[in-house]
């Protein structure tokens, strides 16, 4: 006589492997397709210049560029400057880190690295950049731009009107900034740690 | 309790190698790559001007003051001849292969005062138009690339507005044509 208990565990017992293979296979699969989609999202790859605030990948559309560069690539789908074209930095957040946003004001302050024109624009996360023919200045460069006696330049991001240079941005919207550098040297070399880009500062929050 | 967490690792283990399966893979099976969505733009050897939106196709310019069209091209039969006039603040080219790594770049400054002229040749090809360039080609640049498949580039600057017509004009005007060359 074979006492109950015992019958039990043998029926649970054979729900146990296959349960086991069940979660195994959804831990892989779930954390593999999720981690390649969050790494996909977060970043362009690895060898990123940063200065500042700004961040650049002068290795991404070359043969040299990472697997994640070039998987990013792939999936972006997106038609790269090439070395002697230029080189683009992205911010997204400002000097002091936090993530730049509608509601406030920013200074763009000082000079860029050596380049003959560059261009500059804000998008939203999805990386969209505004159409050059707007009412509002959703785009400068470095044409239209009105600079200092010694050639620097403050540029005021906000989603209300400024002085002076102003780009306007969409409030209450984070937003990510692009600055391009048109025939540089800095695209081509590594030495870029030398070199400074204008700084992102924080001016305001709200209506104050 | 124990094969529980034997259980995790194991998904863990399975998980990081999925990731990397896909990461490397992705390359080789995207249809979302420049490459086929610049082929998708239409006929080869012919410049596609590229719009403000987003196109069925998914190509976009991605910067306000910069005009771009796009040419694929394929150098197994022949090699491709890109050329413009001058008369724009600045223009850049470059070229890709079929895996969008750049093969070439140029801009106003590096080129001939005369504009754009690249020939985009594979090994071969490029040997053989050495020894006998025709006259006409004597001014161009020589690219050689073992990747025969590819798309160029070409991005314009129009810094205000009045540029607009000039920058539409030089794209319009921009060649990608195949050229004889035996």
């Amino acid at each position: 006589m074979v006492p109950s208990s015992l019958r039990k565990d043998d029926t649970l017992s054979v729900f146990r492997l296959p349960l086991f293979l069940a979660l195994i296979l959804a831990i892989a699969f779930g954390g593999g397709i999720w981690s390649t989609l969050v790494a996909l999202n977060a970043t362009v790859g690895f060898g990123a210049i940063k200065l500042g605030a700004w961040q650049a990948f002068p290795q991404a559309q070359t043969v040299d560029a990472d697997p994640y560069a070039k998987a990013h690539r792939a999936n972006a789908g997106r038609l790269l400057l090439g070395g002697a074209e230029g080189l683009r930095f992205t911010a997204d957040v400002d000097e002091s880190g936090e993530r730049l946003n509608g509601n406030c004001t920013y200074a763009i302050i000082g000079k860029t690295p050596v380049a003959r024109l560059w261009t500059l624009f804000a998008s939203d996360r999805n990386d969209q950049p505004p159409s050059g023919n707007a009412d509002l200045p959703l785009a400068l460069n470095s044409r239209i731009i009105l600079r200092e006696r010694d050639g620097s330049f403050v540029v005021q991001v906000s989603s209300e009107a400024q002085a002076g240079n102003w780009l306007a941005v969409q409030p209450a919207r984070s937003f990510r900034l692009t600055l391009t550098l048109l025939d540089t040297p800095t695209a081509g070399s590594s030495g870029l740690i030398d070199l400074s880009m204008p700084r992102v500062q924080k001016i305001g929050c709200g209506h104050a | 309790m124990l094969k529980l967490i034997l259980a995790i690792i194991t998904g863990l283990v399975g998980a990081a190698l999925l990731h990397l399966v896909i990461i490397l893979a992705l390359p080789y099976f995207s249809d979302r790559d420049a490459y086929t969505k610049v082929v998708a733009q239409g006929e080869a050897y012919r410049f596609h001007v590229i719009g403000n939106r987003p196109d069925n196709k998914g190509l976009v310019k991605d910067d306000p003051f910069l005009d771009v069209a796009v040419c694929s091209f394929d150098l197994t039969e022949r090699p491709v001849r890109l050329t413009t006039h001058n008369g724009v603040p600045f223009w850049s080219l470059a070229t890709f292969d079929a895996a969008s790594n750049e093969t070439f770049s140029i801009n106003d400054r590096t080129a001939a005062a005369s504009g754009l002229d690249v020939i985009i040749a594979n090994p071969i090809q490029a040997t053989a138009l050495r020894k006998t360039m025709p006259a006409s080609l004597m001014q161009s640049i020589l690219v050689e690339t073992r990747q025969m498949q590819g798309y160029a580039v070409l991005r314009v600057m129009a810094p205000q507005a009045s540029y607009k017509p000039a920058a539409a004009a030089f794209l319009k005007d921009a060649t990608c044509t195949p050229v004889a060359w035996k």
